[in-house]
């Protein structure tokens, strides 16, 4: 990152500058389409009106805040049972089979079972990098994963691209095209620091954080980036 | 990028999913002769997507086969899931940085993915390394070498349906993993081999584990070995599956231990020697057959003559420096080089050229698995579908070096 | 270095060869046309004075003037590499004949070489994408794809990072490729 002098306080201060090859208002952008008559945006629209947010298991508002016994009970359930999909795509891969492994074995929180199918899953562990080209696949995967779903993202590339920073095929982390819950950074990360975020993510699932209390799809980047 | 609040929900019974037909993209159209005799389907025969999320785990690998009932009739694999961009980041960075671009290309086996990039680099710069640095290189390649086939043994057990030789496979590995960590301080992308040498001497952590895995090594292996050897099921389903012959093994560019299952015994640690292999003693495993089971049974010896190999270094190991004396900014003359080292899946080679700058203009990385997956089609052909993994996993494919 | 080799390589093909036959540690290198490739090839791997059986890699090269196509060929009867450098393809429409007939494992690296520098092998029967998705427009590994420098945030926006070489006239990537001697 560069950096400069603070003349004023003598600090150093990073030098920000802001990406200007590239914005949204560019006509070109989007497949020359623009956002609001964009097809693929046609849920974002809809959802816009409010009109879908039906809430039939839990009182909205304030009462949200007050979760029932059943609700204690189904979150400790969930946390100590994820089923995680296997979603192994590169090095990280190995150190999430080798947690899976006897010698750190992630067994002990019930995390065993790595299923093939979406379907089955609980939990998307993004290990290893992925590529414009897998970006796909994997947003289909997670896609089609039921509700409750959380996803972590496991290494380095996939909290940012990691090493790959300036690759022309390598997204610049998971979460420009999925909600994270976790991110396990690392080149790969230990066993022991899956384990680690993992049991955040039993944290934030008795807590009743990270994405899936609302229940809603789409990538949660912030406007401006 | 949509914002916070227009994220629709998926709750409201008025949003259409849509079928799953429409899922799918259409039948894509052919671009080549061969595609279009790929997708030119008979009576009887359907494609069938392994796609890429596949429990086999080499990887990110999308396989479409065509099949009748449930014998296979034509393959097409599907690469570029993992393609990273590895020659073109290695093109603008300079010579350090892209031998650790490498790292992550064989993961299992990453340090025969820095020790060819290294000697390609050693010979532009023409620097001589320390024989101190060239036993322990030979010594921690040996050592990813017994990872690599150890976790290739499990990978063939679990593609083929069994749990349990992957789990003991994974112990296995972990102790020359963790051994291999005390050293490098890294477990799996070790970033160990610099240019005229490597970085930091052996340590008492690393010995001491050393001399305990020794001990027991041999045990191990034979006892890890004998669960899938002496299993009816695994050498039935491997035995006489995929039968590659010499003359078609040549014409393919194969490499490695499925080139010695053919029976040609070519090594390049004993045909092109580097380091300090012709002073070292070991045999080269080969088989006749050509088929899974005999390309497992390589791996296995060899892993047998890596001990031997361990051993002999560990006796002879000399004292002395372990770096050479280099400038700090590697900047070679201008010219070409060609490294090669002889990996587990076979010659890893990388074909640097430089232009008299501080950044290779080009490296070109050839891997071994790249050329040994176009294999998995003439040998799956008239097997069933479980065959194409049983194959696969017998040419020990790592998808990262694959794709680069 | 086999002395040997090179006499009998210069014996054999000094007709055809653009260059002197070049030797360096454990490598030899040999220099043809692109007509003369193949051809070639097919004495080096049929002969049995030289019986270059193995194809061992068979790469692109895109100089910035021109592309080249490069084998690395191994033999049993020496322990030489063998280099064949296929020079003076157009950068502009590459097209060089395909080595499939002789070697069928190269058809993927000739996928791959066309993917990353638009080379065209003809005889290829599945040239298409094989690592970039099939709609994508460029060939990623040509001089004039640059990536996509965060130029506007580094101090050094764009030149190499470490070495700025001499004038602020010679740090630019057109120099850098006029420097490359015989690369």
């Amino acid at each position: 990152m560069a950096m400069t002098r603070d003349p004023k306080k003598g600090l150093q201060v990073p030098i920000v500058t802001p990406n200007t090859l590239w914005t949204t208002d560019d006509p070109r952008a989007y497949g020359g389409v623009p956002l609001a008559q964009h097809p693929n945006l046609e849920l974002a629209r809809y959802d816009a009106t409010g009109d879908g947010r039906v809430d039939d298991a839990r009182w909205g508002g304030a009462l949200g805040a007050i979760p029932t016994k059943a609700d204690i009970v189904l979150d400790l359930i969930r946390a100590n049972s994820l089923w995680p999909l296997l979603s192994g795509l590169a090095c990280c891969a190995i150190e999430m089979m080798s947690t899976a492994t006897p010698k750190n074995d992630i067994d002990r929180w019930g995390m065993f079972p790595f299923r093939a199918s979406p379907r089955q899953a609980d939990v998307l562990i993004v290990a290893g990098t992925l590529t414009t080209k897998m970006a796909e696949p994997l947003i289909r995967l997670w896609e089609q994963m039921p509700e409750p779903k959380w996803v972590v993202a496991m290494g380095d590339c996939t909290c940012s691209g990691g090493r790959y920073k300036r690759s022309y095929s390598v997204v610049q982390g998971i979460d420009r095209v999925m909600p994270v819950d976790v991110y396990i950074p690392g080149c790969p990360p230990r066993p022991e620091g899956l384990i680690y975020g993992m049991m955040k993510l039993q944290q934030l699932i008795k807590d009743r954080r990270g994405h899936w209390p609302e229940r809603a799809i789409g990538p949660t980047v912030p406007d401006g980036i | 990028m949509t914002t916070q609040q227009t994220r629709p929900s998926l709750d409201d019974p008025r949003i259409a999913i849509p079928s799953t037909s429409e899922w799918y993209e259409p039948a894509p159209t052919a671009q080549t002769e061969r595609q279009a005799e790929f997708l030119n389907l008979r009576d009887g025969e359907m494609f069938i997507n392994m796609g890429p999320q596949h429990p086999s785990t080499h990887g990110v690998l999308r396989i479409v086969v065509k099949v009748n009932g449930e014998q296979v009739v034509d393959l097409d694999p599907v690469l570029g899931y993992l393609h990273r961009g590895v020659e073109k980041l290695c093109e603008n960075a300079d010579y350090h940085q892209a031998i650790c671009y490498t790292d992550p290309l064989e993961y299992v086996a990453s340090l025969f993915c820095e020790a060819a990039p290294v000697a390609a680099f050693e010979k532009l710069m023409d620097v001589e390394v320390p024989r101190r640095a060239q036993y322990i290189r030979v010594l921690t390649m040996e050592l990813n070498r017994i990872a690599s086939h150890t976790l290739f043994q499990g990978w063939m057990a679990l593609d083929l349906g069994g749990i349990t030789p992957i789990l003991w496979a994974f112990i296995e590995r972990d102790e020359i993993v963790d051994m291999l960590a005390a050293l490098t301080g890294q477990k799996l992308l070790y970033n160990y081999y610099r240019i005229g040498g490597v970085n930091g001497d052996l340590n008492h952590e690393f010995m001491s584990r050393l001399g305990n895995w020794m001990s027991r090594a041999a045990a191990q292996i034979d006892s890890n070995t004998g669960l899938m050897n002496e299993n009816e099921l695994f050498v039935r389903r491997t035995r006489g599956l995929g039968t590659l012959d010499q003359a078609t093994a040549l014409r393919m560019g194969v490499t490695g231990p499925n080139l010695r299952a053919t029976g040609v015994p070519f090594d390049l640690r004993r045909d092109h020697p580097y380091l300090v292999y012709p002073e070292l003693e070991f045999n080269v495993p080969t088989r006749d057959e050509g088929d899974s089971l005999a390309r497992y049974m390589v791996r296995i010896d060899e892993i047998r003559e890596s001990i031997r190999i361990i051993d002999q270094v560990l006796h002879e190991m000399p004292d002395g420096p372990v770096m050479a004396k280099l400038p700090r900014l590697i900047r070679p003359r201008p010219g070409r080089a060609f490294g090669a080292v002889e990996g587990p899946r076979g010659a890893y080679g990388v074909y640097a050229i430089s232009d008299g700058t501080d950044q290779p203009f080009r490296m070109r990385i050839h891997d071994p698995s790249f050329v040994h997956l176009q294999l998995v089609g003439p040998l799956t052909r008239g097997n069933l579908i479980a065959d194409t993994m049983a194959v696969m996993a017998s040419l020990d494919p790592v998808m990262g070096g694959v794709d680069k | 270095m086999d002395r040997a080799l090179a006499s009998a390589l210069q014996e054999r093909f000094g007709t055809t060869l653009l260059a002197p036959v070049r030797q360096r540690f454990d490598e030899t290198e040999i220099r043809v046309s692109i007509a003369d490739a193949i051809p070639t090839l097919r004495a080096l791997h049929d002969e049995p004075d030289f019986a270059f059986e193995m194809l061992i890699d068979l790469c692109g090269v895109d100089t910035g003037e021109e592309m080249q196509v490069v084998y690395h060929l191994s033999s049993s009867t020496t322990g030489d590499w063998l280099r064949v450098i296929v020079p003076g393809v157009d950068r502009s429409a590459p097209r060089v004949n395909s080595l499939v007939s002789l070697w069928p494992g190269a058809e993927w690296m000739e996928r791959e070489a066309y993917d990353m520098f638009g080379i065209i092998f003809e005889g290829n029967r599945d040239l298409r994408r094989i690592y970039m998705p099939d709609d994508y427009l460029s060939h990623p590994l040509r001089k004039d794809f640059y990536l996509a420098d965060d130029a506007s945030r580094s101090p050094a926006a764009g030149v190499r990072n470490m070495e700025r070489a001499g004038t602020p006239a010679d740090a630019t990537r057109a120099t850098a490729l006029r420097k490359s001697s015989g690369a």
